[in-house]
């Protein structure tokens, strides 16, 4: 390419429209090789060599570093009646509880828990269990059947229990509203 | 001059380009008044007025098919027919064909704007029209092709200019692409179920997508870039050698992208690292067209001061450069996890399509109608208020759906110090976009109006002008002896591509020790081909590429071939291999299908999804979980092939205006969904959902079902006769149950109302069957 020169119209033109000839610019040839050496490495550490992860691996380990963190959070403290009772009977705990359950809740329970698409909460008749610890666990678990959402992944266990807290303190407070269901429980 | 070579006296059919141009700017209006109008929605859900057929996810459809189809594909056909009949010094081949093409295309597009407010679609993005229409798009589609390559074989230029190469690949691609992404069985008139289901038809659909955008929206426009920038730059075009490696390198490269849209999804790990690194690899190509465009300019640059066609046309082109790095950007995996689902992909497409589409037609428009029309333009001042009131609005609706796209990336995946969500109210998201959404519309509408402005301008030009059909004397040109066809096709940079290329995909499927012979194999026909055919010489006029422009039939013999490649290594061992179907050894050791498998849908359930469907419940909600945590912890375990082999069509969605809806079955009451539907705000205040009222008067037929389920057994669905036959007791107990569970709750419903089968389908999502008698119950009154 010696007798290289720039800017060199061909005789030929088409319908008034000439052409240069003119060298590939180095910085976008650059891009251009860089791409496809990093393309050509990319697939052979991936998928030839085996080296980093596949999206299903990533995510494997994505979980078994979040399992660590809740294994330490859980050896933190228990969480029973009697815990959750007591927080019951903090008003900033209750208050904490009742800012989540205007936010989660009310649209299936309405605004004091008396009870919509969601039964009253605020009665003493209970569907699935109405000691405190049964609390905590239907919101953590949901009543798929039934229409309950699980919350404990979507909302983490310290919201969890701050919700729990909340039921527990407006439990047997009976605002009238949806009629009892379930079973009594003293 | 020989005897062979006669001077012939050519009028050119400027008639089909001025229809094609006006059409183009009335169907500008209405695309971007449906985009501005949808864009309205989303802060004021009140804007559709209660009417099923103005709502979001039936009027989104019409909105970018408008826009891709009605006002960029009559550019390009107005275009295309100008340029060719110039660059190739003859008329077109056949009026009949040219008015075919035109009335064919427009009655395509009026069918559109009445079937898809009805809720006619496929539910398939960018592919929504209804199989009679497609029927008549590939009609139309090879009309325009015969019109095309005939004018081709009766040219009087020998070589074809590079905006013929783009048009070339262009015609066949968009034929390859719409064909195979529309095999369909119909049910009925109006509706159909395409051969292909979940994952399959996942990649076929984004194979498709990303071409529409590849081949419609930016191979014609490269084409006519590269004739009408120079022609009113008046400067040659800059590098004649760059025009020929970008182009081969983008058709090759962009059709391998598709699987960029679905990174993170069931798709497999393979076929999503070749959607990302072959869309990496196009970010150079990408960029050829964008210096070839620019660098034309050089020593014309001061017309950018008084040319306002060349202002279009230098942000057109600016655009397209932002548009085609930011592409590669999203597609690498770990971008693609912030960025997918949110607005910042709306941002990125209409940057491509307001900037690079848009603003290159409006100069295109600018500069042809007054030679069109033998006159001026009617106002240079109007042509500046269009550009600078556009370009502003572009901006405004860039920048707001990269705030909003980055920021709405930002809060889904953040995780408090206890490791869990951050952000669990889906809601309280939306409602941080707001303002975003109300700079967005402000933005549309500054778009339109500056496209408002334009089209006054052209109609007040149109009607102080006479239509003027060029006449002009053009000289033919002799047959010079050079290889011919197939020894073209069989030439040395053919053989050295094609051995590049296997080698390549050899490398793709070896093992450790064999991908390093492999690899030095490629070396050395790398070396070899450098060697054997030399780099181009300047201002030679022999090189085999030379004589390849002088063939037009094994010019798209070749790109057909090139375009062909990265589709069939995706597609067929995806369709091959079935990696969805779920085995398991049996007893002897054989591997069978495991009977822990997904199955069909009850037809009440079927039906709820075909009116999912109709009503484009995708166009917000997507149906894919990622394999992130903060995903599966919001939404549930994340999506697996294996569910999806069903679902004709696969219904994953591209963006999540309101939450994923993979794993909604059992989180919520029946009730919960009936208010939901009736009035969102009731449960989701806040919520810009319209309202669904008109489910509650409609019923589902079962006739219909069963003629639908009939149709499914043969895209592979394994219902029995017997299914299809108690269909109608089927929907009948399923949906007496949901009435009567909601009946109890003080709720009277026709258990065959499209309200209870809708309710039906989102129970039924991310859940193994539903319970379809009566005796075994499983919605009750109480809810916990």
């Amino acid at each position: 390419m010696s007798d290289y020169k720039h800017d060199v119209v061909f005789d030929h033109e088409y319908d008034g429209i000439q052409e240069f000839d003119n060298k590939l610019p180095n910085w976008w040839l650059f891009i251009l090789y860089a791409t496809i050496i990093f393309s050509v490495a990319y697939w052979l550490l991936l998928h030839t060599y085996g080296l980093g992860e596949l999206q299903i691996e990533k995510y494997d380990s994505e979980m078994a570093a979040a399992q660590e963190l809740m294994l330490a959070q859980a050896s933190a403290g228990g969480i029973t009646d009697e815990s959750l009772t007591l927080a019951a009977s903090l008003p900033d705990k209750v208050a904490e509880g009742q800012a989540l359950f205007n936010t989660y809740c009310v649209v299936c329970h309405s605004a004091r828990g008396e009870g919509l698409v969601g039964p009253n909460l605020t009665d003493a008749y209970w569907v699935h269990g109405g000691k405190p610890t049964d609390i905590h666990r239907i919101i953590t678990d949901g009543v798929p059947a039934k229409g309950m959402a699980a919350w404990g992944s979507q909302l983490g266990p310290t919201r969890v229990e701050k919700l729990s807290v909340y039921v527990v303190s407006i439990m047997n407070t009976n605002v009238s509203g949806k009629a009892p269901e379930g079973e009594l429980v003293e | 001059m020989s005897a062979s070579v006669q001077t012939k006296h050519v009028v050119y059919d400027d008639g089909i380009v001025r229809a094609f141009t006006l059409a183009s700017l009335i169907f500008g209006v209405v695309g971007m008044l449906v985009g501005v109008i949808i864009a309205a929605q989303l802060s004021f859900w009140q804007a559709n007025f209660g009417i099923s057929w103005l709502s979001f996810g039936r009027l989104r459809p019409l909105h970018t098919n408008a826009a891709i189809f009605a006002f960029v594909g009559n550019a390009i056909f107005a275009g295309v027919y100008y340029s060719t009949q110039r660059l190739l010094k003859t008329r077109l081949a056949s009026d009949f064909l040219s008015w075919l093409h035109f009335w064919g295309w427009q009655a395509i597009i009026a069918a559109a704007a009445i079937t898809y407010p009805l809720g006619l679609t496929q539910g398939k993005e960018y592919a929504e029209l209804i199989w009679p229409i497609d029927l008549a798009v590939v009609v139309v589609w090879v009309v325009f092709a015969i019109n095309f390559f005939w004018t081709l074989g009766k040219r009087n230029e020998k070589n074809l200019y590079v905006a013929i190469w783009f048009y070339i690949s262009t015609i066949v691609t968009i034929a390859v692409l719409y064909i195979v992404n529309n095999l369909q069985l119909p049910t009925s008139l109006v509706h159909s179920y395409p051969i292909f289901a979940g994952v399959q038809d996942a990649l076929v659909q984004w194979w498709y997508g990303h071409n529409a955008v590849g081949f419609f929206l930016t191979t014609p426009l490269l084409g006519l870039m590269y004739y009408f920038m120079p022609k009113a730059a008046e400067r040659p075009v800059y590098s004649y050698r760059l025009s020929i490696v970008h182009f081969w390198a983008l058709i090759f490269v962009y059709i391998w992208a598709g699987p960029h849209h679905l990174l993170y999804t069931a798709l497999p790990d393979w076929a999503q690292s070749l959607g990302m690194i072959f869309s990496v690899m196009l970010w150079a190509p990408s960029w050829g067209g964008m210096l070839n465009g620019l660098l034309t300019l050089r020593g014309a640059w001061d017309k950018l001061r008084t040319d306002p066609v060349i202002k279009f046309y230098v942000v057109a082109i600016t655009f397209y450069g932002m548009s085609t790095f930011e592409g590669p950007l999203l597609s690498v995996k770990s971008v693609s996890a912030l960025a997918h689902y949110t607005d910042w992909i709306i941002g990125h497409v209409h940057g491509g399509t307001l900037g690079w589409n848009g603003f290159l037609v409006a100069g295109i428009i600018y500069w042809m109608v007054p030679r069109l029309y033998g006159t001026k333009l009617f106002s240079k001042g109007l042509a500046e208020a269009h550009f600078w009131i556009g370009t502003l609005g572009m901006l405004l609706y860039v920048v707001s759906m990269w705030v909003g796209g980055v920021s709405n990336g930002l809060f889904w995946r953040a995780l408090g110090p206890d490791g869990f969500l951050q952000y669990p109210d889906f809601i309280e998201g939306l409602r941080a976009l707001r303002f975003l959404f109300l700079m967005r519309l402000v933005g549309g509408t500054l778009y339109l109006t500056g496209f408002l402005i334009m089209t006054v301008n052209i109609f007040m030009t149109v009607a102080r002008g006479k239509a003027v059909n060029v006449e002009t004397d053009v000289v033919g040109f002799e047959k010079t002896p050079g290889p011919n066809t197939w020894k073209l096709i069989a030439g040395a940079p053919m053989v050295y591509s094609a051995i590049v290329i296997a080698l390549s995909i050899l490398l793709g499927v070896s093992g450790v020790i064999t991908s390093a012979a492999v690899l030095a194999a490629g070396a050395v026909v790398v070396v070899a081909a450098i060697l054997g055919i030399g780099v181009t010489r300047q201002g030679q006029g022999t090189t085999w590429h030379r004589f390849l422009e002088g063939k037009p039939l094994a010019f798209t013999i070749i790109a057909l071939v090139a375009i062909l490649i990265g589709g069939l290594v995706e597609i067929v061992p995806l369709v091959m291999i079935r990696s969805e179907v779920p085995m398991m050894t049996n007893a002897e050791g054989v591997m069978v299908e495991s009977p822990f498998t997904q199955q069909p849908y009850s037809p009440l359930e079927l039906a709820g999804r075909d009116i999912y469907i109709r009503e484009g419940c995708y166009t917000c909600h997507s149906q894919q979980i990622r394999p992130f945590r903060h995903e599966t912890l919001r939404y549930g375990e994340y999506s697996r092939a294996e569910e999806f082999r069903y679902d004709h069509p696969f219904q994953w969605g591209s963006k999540r205006i309101g939450p994923d809806l993979a794993r909604v079955g059992g989180k919520y009451a029946n009730l919960w969904h009936y208010l939901h539907m009736n009035d969102p705000r009731s449960t989701s205040p806040d919520s810009n959902m319209p309202a669904y009222m008109h489910l509650m008067t409609r019923q589902v037929s079962t006739d219909m079902m069963m003629a639908r389920m009939e149709v499914q057994t043969k895209v592979g669905v394994p219902y029995t006769d017997e299914d299809i036959k108690s269909a109608g007791p089927n929907i009948l107990s399923q949906g007496t149950l949901i009435a009567d569970d909601l009946l109890t709750q003080g709720v009277p419903i026709d258990p065959q109302s499209e309200m209870v089968a809708m309710i039906a389908y989102l129970q039924r999502l991310g859940r193994g069957p539903q319970a379809i008698t009566a005796e075994e119950p499983v919605a009750t009154s109480e809810v916990n």
